[in-house]
């Protein structure tokens, strides 16, 4: 079948979707705030919204999820300006379980409040717990900038103004896409290269698949609020994903003298090179011996699966972040990428080179799944791929995979990441092309 | 849009025993802020509907909505054509719709469907922007369905009206308004009944439909599991509605006896004794001796053939306790299934349950069984007191289980089997026999090199 051409556009080609990958702005909202210590993320909106963001992350994720909403009705919606449901929601949340301590309320709101208009930043002065509100309707953008947002409004409500610098303190600005035992990997590289670093959001210690009692009631993730707070002495902001360049300008507004270092994404050789490169001279270190020996296994996996990769076409679905790394990790081993289809456009979908780019469902993914050896999509692919004729590939990436078990831990960046992600690559090939 | 007599009628549904010990048109309550936890009214609403394989369920309204929420359940479907089930269709609204209107964008997304995918019928279902904003999707519906010819049925249960039961009702509403009573069957029998809220979730209906066919019980229509829209139109001439573990269709029923003079009865096909129990009751509501007697032959010689199949699993669960701690209907539905593989279940949950599952979960557990209210800081103690062996629960229980160093099931989770009818109790005899043999309960709670 001959795939329909699409041209990359801003602009939906069609009126629906059908069998969409776009997720919504408020739950990249909701997961940002899990990666805030004791936050308690509060989706503005009626109950459903929040249901259904539980149980994605529930599944994607098999861990519980602390998710609260405040639960507006077709009632308050009429007569509410956003101020009782919001200030009731907390009340009765912190009265039912009084061993709730959230140390910061991370508020933001769906398509219903934003259609109602709701003023949710001024309801912020009568909370005494510390406040963020994010304006995520989810008309608009999708959980790429859901997760964003909320990380620019953190900075830009609570980091303080600053003038000065605290010498290699670093802080990093992970895009939603990034999972948590990816987020942990790159604090760790930046440690090593003796950085102070913090990461906004931060998963690492949130969703990780860590046994424990009294999971789900708050946010364990790994950055304080007092730590967001005094972000603005940091030497370097380090964002990472084209969706992420904005948070980092919010920490320049907070103190000029930041360094920014921006990377598309993290995922390959020559990107990780530039990134240990100017690290390694802002800190004016040499690098850690692990970090060479890891290099050198990147560069291996590389001839390793050069052939295999060199010699298959893929198609690829997901939030544009996750596109561009996954298409350059590929291509330079050879991988020609016949179709990139992204949930929602975003600049960075221009740099990639790829014969077919655009945004689009899986109902258009469809004609060029029947032309590619692997696909690389989220679990909805699954299906698709099995009632096709022609055996493609899969590798599950981006949100939701339903089916499999581990994805906190799926590593895919720095050079650590990145041999890993070509392996997995070249064995689902191989089974493809030597067993069919 | 909706309207609220409606909603208020609904709430107040007679038949509804969350109601039984309040007053006069109080019903169920607004959600406080906060607390509403659970799908909304739209959920409840596709999931009434979504199992209609041969429609098209267009979800109109923002991202949120659909995106999370399709190709989730194990709803399985034996329809030759195309599955609309395990797709996803929405009009993923945006700013600009939401300040002129999404009307056009829906006419548009009905006409891209009836071209590409020439689906039986289409389900319009508003959510609570395209409510909010105003959208008459009463008016486009009706227009696109004289332009295409098929039904074309606006479900009016946006989520913030309310939670999922209330989202089903309205389900209901929509089916009874615009789909029952517009085609006539091929053919009747005098034992044509409608199942009514079962979804066939992992195949639960094709457990027990093979006794249903040999015994000569025919289902002329289903809402909605394997259910056509073409069925559920001739549904007004069936002679009984059976209701299957779904309250909140309850107020189908009764305006179908209203309407149609069909009665209704509930019935539940878990474990042997309610599976059993349910076919006697569809055949003597039917009330043909002849029917009747083939019913109790046929159940007889099943019933001998699954106890025999059960034998080596009683022995091997002979003494076991268990502590069941789950919603709803569950808890004492999966009571009663465990009940019949010999297992003594000690205490239940009826945290947030009806009066008539509270009553139903007192029968078969029994006078000395536990109810709880507070399962979650009860069940540890209870599980100490009574020596269980197992609890099945929700994931948030695990930890519960393996500090207890007992075996766990979790109920919640999506199951890949079916555990209706005779022979869905193999199934749950086949996991509760891996879940007590498995030593992970006691193995991963081992204290840690630095802890000893
Ligand atoms: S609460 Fe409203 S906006 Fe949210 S999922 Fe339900 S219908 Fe959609």
């Amino acid at each position: 079948m001959e795939a329909k051409k699409i041209k990359l556009s801003s602009q939906e080609h069609k009126p629906l979707q059908i069998n969409p990958i776009k997720h919504s702005q408020p739950m990249g909202a909701a997961l940002a705030f899990m990666g805030i210590k004791n936050c308690l993320p509060l989706m503005h909106g009626s109950q459903g919204c929040a249901s259904y963001t539980k149980v994605l992350y529930t599944r994607h994720y098999n861990e519980p999820i602390p998710l609260y909403n405040t639960s507006v009705s077709d009632i308050t919606a009429v007569f509410d300006g956003g101020d009782f449901s919001i200030l009731m929601a907390i009340e009765n949340i912190t009265k039912k379980n009084t061993t709730l301590k959230p140390e910061l309320i991370g508020l933001h709101t769906t398509g219903l409040t934003e259609t109602k208009g709701d003023d949710v930043r001024s309801v912020g002065i009568h909370v005494e717990i510390p406040y963020c509100y994010v304006n995520t309707p989810d008309f608009e953008g999708g959980m790429e900038s859901g997760w964003a947002l909320t990380c620019k409004a953190l900075i830009l409500q609570h980091t303080f103004t600053c003038k000065d610098i605290k010498p290699k303190k670093l802080v990093l600005l992970p895009n939603v896409n990034i999972q948590p035992i990816e987020i942990e990997k790159l604090k760790e590289c930046c440690t090593n290269l003796g950085f102070e670093t913090f990461a906004l959001p931060d998963l690492s210690t949130s969703l990780d698949g860590y046994l424990s009692e009294g999971q789900g009631k708050l946010a364990t993730g790994g950055i304080a609020i007092e730590e967001i707070a005094n972000l603005g002495d940091a030497q370097i902001v380090v964002s990472i994903g084209r969706s992420m360049k904005s948070a980092a300008e919010a920490l320049l507004q907070k103190n000029e003298a930041i360094e920014h270092l921006h990377f598309n994404h993290l995922m390959g050789l020559e990107a990780n090179d530039n990134f240990v490169a100017s690290l390694m001279k802002m800190a004016q270190v040499t690098p850690y011996p692990l970090l060479k020996r890891w290099r050198g296994r990147l560069q291996d996996a590389m001839l390793d699966a050069h052939f295999l990769i060199g010699s298959s076409s893929f198609v690829v679905t997901g939030e544009p972040d996750m596109c561009v790394g996954i298409c350059e990790l590929l291509q330079s081993v050879g991988g020609t990428v016949y179709a990139v289809i992204a949930t929602v456009y975003s600049p960075v979908l221009e740099e990639i080179k790829a014969e077919n780019i655009f945004v689009g469902d899986l109902e258009d993914a469809k004609s060029y799944f029947q032309n590619a050896d692997l696909v690389i999509s989220n679990f909805h692919a699954e299906r698709i791929l099995h009632m096709q004729e022609k055996h493609t590939a899969l590798v599950l990436r981006g949100f939701p995979n339903y089916e499999e078990l581990g994805n906190q831990l799926k590593n895919d960046q720095l050079y650590e990441g990145s041999t890993y992600f070509l392996f997995e690559v070249a064995n689902k090939l191989r089974e493809l092309k030597y067993h069919g | 849009m909706v309207s609220r007599a409606k909603i208020k009628e609904l709430m107040n549904e007679s038949a509804c025993s969350h109601n039984k010990d309040k007053k006069k048109g109080e019903g169920c309550d607004m959600p406080k802020p906060g607390m509403a936890a659970g799908g909304c009214a739209f959920d409840g609403a596709q999931i009434s509907l979504f199992p209609y394989a041969d429609a098209v369920h267009l979800v109109h309204g923002p991202q949120t909505c659909l995106g999370a929420s399709w190709e989730t359940r194990e709803t399985l479907s034996s329809y030759a054509g195309r599955n609309h089930t395990v797709m996803g269709f929405t009009t993923g609204i945006t700013t600009n719709d939401v300040i002129f209107g999404g009307d056009k964008r829906l006419d548009a997304s009905l006409a891209y469907i009836v071209e590409h995918y020439a689906p039986e019928a289409i389900f319009v279902y508003s959510t609570c922007v395209t409510a909010m904003v105003g959208d008459d999707i009463d008016m486009t519906c009706k227009l696109a369905q004289k332009a295409h010819n098929i039904p074309i049925v606006p479900v009016h249960a946006p989520g913030f009206v309310g939670g999922k039961n209330l989202g089903s009702r309205l389900a209901g509403e929509a089916v009874l308004e615009h789909l029952i009573g517009t085609k006539e069957p091929e053919f009747t029998t005098p034992y044509d009944i409608n199942l009514i809220g079962d979804y066939n979730v992992t195949g639960d209906m094709w457990q027990y439909l093979p006794l249903f066919e040999k015994i000569g019980i025919r289902v002329l229509s289903s809402m909605s599991g394997d259910g056509r829209v073409g069925d559920i139109r001739t549904a007004h001439r069936a002679k009984l509605n059976v209701i299957v573990c779904a309250k909140s269709l309850v107020t189908l029923c009764r305006k179908m006896q209203e309407r149609y003079d069909i009665p209704w009865i509930s019935v539940s096909f878990y474990g042997k004794r309610d599976t059993t129990f349910a076919i006697m009751e569809i055949v003597n509501a039917l009330g043909d001796a002849t029917l009747i007697a083939k019913a109790k032959e046929i159940l007889a010689e099943e019933e001998s053939f699954l106890e025999e199949k059960l034998l080596p699993y009683k022995e091997m669960f002979a003494g076991k306790k268990a502590v069941l701690n789950t919603g709803g209907n569950k808890a004492w539905s999966i009571a009663s299934g465990l009940q019949d593989l010999g297992i003594e279940v000690v205490a239940t949950s009826i945290r947030k349950s009806t009066e008539d599952d509270i009553q139903k979960a007192r029968e078969y557990l029994g006078e000395n069984g536990i109810l709880m209210r507070a399962p979650a800081s009860e069940q540890a103690k209870v599980i100490d007191e009574k020596g269980a062996h197992i609890l099945l629960a929700g994931g948030r229980s695990l930890y519960t289980a393996i500090k207890k160093k007992i075996s766990f099931i979790d109920v919640n989770q999506e199951k890949k089997v079916s555990y209706g009818g005779y022979n869905g109790l193999l199934n749950l005899a086949e996991d509760l026999k891996y879940a007590f043999n498995n030593p992970v309960f006691a193995n991963v709670c081992a204290p840690a090199p630095w802890e000893v």
